[in-house]
């Protein structure tokens, strides 16, 4: 009971629940455009109306480019049961997400994992 | 459009099943000492970014169950209203200017209600905005001067409270999905406790500017569970996507939002 119990709980967590938008989601991304944005997390601005990951994405050559991810608002995704703690620095991660319209490497998260499997933050605020 | 069917089922039989379980509405909800319903409270509401279609999800994040939205299907426009629906324009929430009342109403942050015999508040987390509804008998101010979230006031007809609110500046879209409106716009809406848990909002919006008829929604919000708390919620505090330039002028862009 209490393993089932666990997995509704869990379950809730990574639901794919909206990210909350102060805005339209095609006023900045692009549905048809989808990115991976895989690396080393720098900072996490857990910061209404959206949170922010920066991530140090390091290429074949070695080149290092700094992306931006935008997640939910901090107050929904404390009533998800995330926190501010939930993703430190120097944590790998994988997001994926839809890139920017105007063609920076900005991104609104999708699916945000760790490197041990653990799903973040899930939601977007597409199709919603 | 199949989704579109199913979802309008599934917010129908919600709709249906809550109303149906509080068919004997009236017995036992909360009152104040003056015996009109008591709607002090935190409260869920169902996250509504197009108000042509359902959804029966709360929207803050937290597990709260039995929020529902009943949309009210395509609109009819005037002429100035298609114009107004079909130019491209800029999302002045993402500016952090403020909703404007209905679309306050449906963000997905809760709202508190704090009533007094004579005065309501509804109390928004997202932006950190109040309003206040007179239900002292008063009648509407004239000449108002244009608003964002307009004037309301509020009579008690039986058990449901009626609120009327007109003064609006023409500036607020009706929700996120862009649905234009006009100085001219007046929003009716009912509420009534349903149970001591769920409020029925039942919103009317007469816009003659810019819809050949009414438009309605009929919602159920549902009440946060004890301990919960409004929180802080500035739009400016980190707003990249205007600061650095990520927005584009948008128009109707099919389901996206």
């Amino acid at each position: 009971m209490k393993a089932t119990l666990a997995a509704l709980i869990v379950g809730l967590l990574v639901a794919p629940l909206p990210a909350v938008a102060h805005h339209a989601f095609a006023a900045e991304f692009d549905s048809k455009k989808t990115v991976i944005v895989k690396g080393t997390v720098d900072k996490v601005e857990w910061t209404n109306p959206h949170i922010w990951i920066y991530v140090d994405m390091k290429d074949e050559g070695g080149t290092v480019t700094r992306w931006q991810c935008e997640g939910g608002s901090p107050n929904t995704l404390t009533r998800q049961g995330w926190s501010r703690e939930s993703l430190k620095p120097g944590q790998q991660v994988s997001i994926e997400g839809f890139r920017a319209k105007n063609g920076s490497n900005t991104c609104n998260s999708r699916v945000v994992t760790t490197a041990d499997g653990k799903r973040l933050f899930a939601g977007s605020s597409f199709g919603q | 459009m199949r989704i579109c069917s199913w979802k309008s089922i599934i917010a129908t039989a919600a709709l249906a099943t809550v109303l149906a379980s509080v068919s004997a509405s009236g017995q036992n909800i909360p009152r104040l000492a003056d015996g009109k319903p008591d709607f002090n409270g935190i409260w869920d509401r169902p996250r509504i970014l197009d108000i042509t279609r359902d959804s029966n999800a709360c929207g803050s994040g937290a597990p709260t169950k039995g929020c529902v939205q009943k949309g009210s299907g395509e609109l009819s426009y005037t002429a100035w209203g298609r114009e107004q629906w079909s130019g491209p324009r800029f999302d002045y929430a993402a500016r952090c200017l403020p909703w404007g009342y209905t679309r306050a109403m449906q963000t997905a942050y809760p709202i508190e209600i704090m009533q007094t015999p004579k005065r309501l508040a509804f109390l928004f987390e997202s932006n950190n905005v109040f309003h206040v509804v007179p239900t002292d008998g008063r009648k509407l101010p004239e000449n108002q001067d244009p608003s964002w979230l307009g004037y309301s006031v509020g009579r008690y007809e039986g058990d449901t409270l009626v609120i009327e609110t007109t003064g609006f500046n023409g500036k607020t879209w009706i929700d996120t999905a862009e649905h234009p409106s006009s100085e001219q716009l007046r929003v009716t809406e009912r509420l009534r406790l349903i149970d001591a848990d769920h409020v029925e909002q039942v919103v009317t919006w007469t816009d003659p500017k810019t819809y050949t008829k009414p438009i309605q929604n009929t919602r159920v919000w549902s009440r946060m569970k004890a301990g919960e708390e409004l929180m802080e919620w500035w739009c400016m505090e980190n707003n990249k996507d205007l600061l650095e330039g990520h927005l584009v002028d948008t128009h109707k862009t099919g389901n996206e939002q």
